[in-house]
């Protein structure tokens, strides 16, 4: 109650003080919100690759062509469970350089991965692809429906054709939000033709996947079996769990360390200023901390009350940092999930960390201030004018 | 029985390196307890510093001369840690200063529960406390006002209230009336009488005023950092 007392007498610089922490927090909720969602996307990715070894022509973005028939001689090889052959593509026709992830169109055959997929998709609406499914249907990724403002049993149009919509799936967070699943053979023939004529005239459409998704036998050692498939199929990479692991460690460690980095610089600035505050705040109150002493007040208690009131800068900072990243996090997300890409999760451990982050820091930094002024010479302090 | 003794009490107070203030010069004291005594002196004499020191806010400086001693209620304070200091200061000793000494952004009310806390009452035992001591003062009506809202001879009241919550064995005035007009300061001093009289309070006060020190049992004089020694034996040497 006095302590809220204390910061209201001294109006201006406790908000510049607040205003500062909240500037530092609300940087610290965003860019951790960023992380999360990268983490956890990284996370789903190498949920993805754990149990299997996804092959490709080599090429960038695995879309140049392979044959059905690679997939046949994969399945052949010892330690393979299963194959899964798709055909990966963009809904637009032309790349469009646009912000977040693209729009896909996957054809693959349900049931392919013989049960052995241990990450498999949830239905909103509708139903799954079967096996005996051919034309144009489609199962559409979450943000895609939204998107699209379609359920199942409603129609959506990819490359100027109209696609039946028989069933819609939950949201992930992640890329199958913005995958639209099509039969095999639908996509086959899109794939046709959008190679380049010259490329297309030598090729049949049943033979074309661009992407091999292999499921190698539990405990099998996946980088022999990776090994093996290179050595079978000429032109071909794999990418393993691990090889995932590698390639988007780089990714991660960028985000942690700008983190850390804001986190640093929200402590310094913020650490500074209410060190400031309160250092001012002490000198103001010299003789009432003298009168305190004088009367019996002990060292502990003037330590303690001005502790209280730098966490307390520290607890309202944190908090309207967080209201303020999270209003941030919220409007980008809407602006984002129009363009198809979802980039923060702000999680509860985020927003508790962000607020203990800050009320903590608050306190550290009063203590060296309530520190000297505990020390002062009641006498002296008493004569302070 | 003796509250508190003190011998060779000193007190030098280093101006700069080269510039030192002798301000106590070696004082002997004796108060009894339920003994009301006024200190009386020119200004600069050293009360407020031998206030200071029978008060425990300051230890007396222990070199150049003979050994100091202090002992309250027959234990040796003369050297204690701050924590110590400061526990007998908040359960035994009362203040009253000359400008008041309220916390400004406290209420009466709550100036003197922080008193009573600092004696180890619990919050609640504390506030009724508070109100208990603010009513015999004449300032219950009063509580809730902050000191800026409250007159000069209020506010000492309050802090006369803030000074006699814990029920002190040793209540220290240090020129309590200075900066109040004289019909206020006759009401503080009414009260400060009949806590002697009536509760026989051991009061250690600090007046100008020879009619003030005249009511009193005993008036020490101080001149220039000394105790003036007793007419009596001034005229037997
Ligand atoms: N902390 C201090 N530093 C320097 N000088 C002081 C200090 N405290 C008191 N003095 C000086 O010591 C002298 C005695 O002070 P004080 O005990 O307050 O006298 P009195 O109360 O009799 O007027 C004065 O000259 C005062 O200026
Ligand atoms: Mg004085």
């Amino acid at each position: 109650m006095s302590t809220l007392r204390n910061l209201a007498r001294r109006k201006l610089r406790t908000t510049l003080t607040v205003l500062g922490i909240t500037i530092g927090i609300a940087a610290l909720v965003v860019f951790s919100s960023m992380a999360n969602q990268i983490n956890s996307l990284v996370g789903l990715g190498a949920e993805f690759y754990d149990d299997k070894i996804v092959v490709t022509d080599g090429e960038p973005f695995g879309t140049s062509p392979m044959r059905l028939a690679d997939a046949d001689a994969i399945a052949a090889l010892d330690g393979v469970a299963a194959v899964d052959p798709r055909v990966e593509l963009l809904w637009e026709s032309d790349l469009a350089i646009g912000f977040g992830i693209p729009d896909t169109v996957t054809g693959s055959t349900p049931g392919a991965d013989a049960g052995h997929d241990t990450v498999p998709l949830k239905l909103a609406t509708g139903r799954m692809l079967t096996a005996e499914d051919e034309g144009n249907l489609v199962v559409l990724g979450s943000t895609l429906a939204v998107k699209h403002g379609v359920v199942a049993g409603g129609s959506v149009e990819i490359r100027g054709e109209a696609f039946e919509v028989v069933g819609t799936l939950q949201s992930t967070l992640t890329a199958p939000d913005t995958t639209a699943l099509v039969p095999l053979r639908t996509a086959q023939l899109i794939y046709l033709g959008d190679l380049p004529p010259l490329v297309a005239e030598s090729l049949v459409a049943e033979e074309l996947v661009n992407q091999i998704i292999v499921y190698p036998v539990e405990g099998s050692d996946f980088d022999a079996v990776a090994g093996a498939i290179e050595a079978t199929i000429a032109n071909s990479a794999t990418m393993t769990g691990a090889e995932f692991d590698e390639t988007v460690g780089g990714t991660t460690a960028i985000f942690n360390a700008i983190i850390i980095g804001i986190a640093v610089i929200s402590l310094v600035v913020g650490g500074l200023s209410v060190i400031n505050t309160m250092a001012m705040s002490v000198a103001e109150r010299t003789r009432e901390i003298g009168i305190k002493r004088a009367i019996g007040g002990s060292r502990r208690r003037i330590i303690r009350e001005l502790v209280g009131e730098a966490g307390l800068i520290g607890i309202i900072g944190g908090l309207i940092g967080l209201t303020l990243g999270w209003v941030v996090v919220l409007l980008a997300n809407d602006l984002g999930r129009s363009s198809g890409t979802v980039l923060f999760d702000l999680t509860p451990g985020t927003a508790v960390f962000a607020v203990a982050f800050s009320t903590i820091l608050g306190m550290v930094a009063g203590l060296i201030p309530a520190w000297s002024a505990a020390r002062l010479d009641p006498v002296a302090a008493l004569r302070y004018e | 029985m003796m509250l508190l003794e003190g011998r060779n009490l000193r007190k030098t107070y280093r101006l700069s390196r080269r510039i030192s203030l002798e301000v106590l010069r070696g004082v002997d004291v004796d108060i009894k307890a339920g003994e009301m005594v006024a200190i009386m002196g020119p200004s600069g004499s050293g009360k407020s510093t031998l206030m200071h020191i029978l008060g425990l806010l300051h230890a007396p400086d222990a070199n150049d001369g003979p050994a100091p001693e202090l002992k309250f209620e027959g234990a040796n304070v003369t050297r204690l840690s701050d924590g110590k200091r400061t526990k007998l200061r908040a359960h035994k000793m009362g203040f009253v200063f000359q400008s008041f000494n309220l916390v400004p952004t406290l209420s009466a009310l709550e100036n003197v529960t922080l008193a009573a806390e600092y004696g180890g009452m619990k919050s609640s035992a504390a506030r009724r406390a508070a109100l208990e001591t603010l009513s015999w003062v004449g300032l219950d009506h009063r509580a809730k006002h902050r000191p800026m809202e409250l007159s000069g001879g209020e506010q000492q009241r309050a802090a006369l209230a803030r000074a006699l919550v814990n029920a002190p064995t040793l209540l220290l005035a240090d020129e309590p009336t200075g900066n109040l007009d004289s019909s206020r300061s006759a009401e503080v001093l009414a009260l400060l009488r009949r806590l002697n009289s009536e509760r026989g309070q051991t009061t250690l006060l600090v007046t100008h005023d020879p009619a003030v020190a005249a009511s009193t049992d005993r008036v020490i004089r101080m001149t220039d950092g000394l105790v003036d020694a007793e007419p009596q034996l001034a005229l037997a040497a």
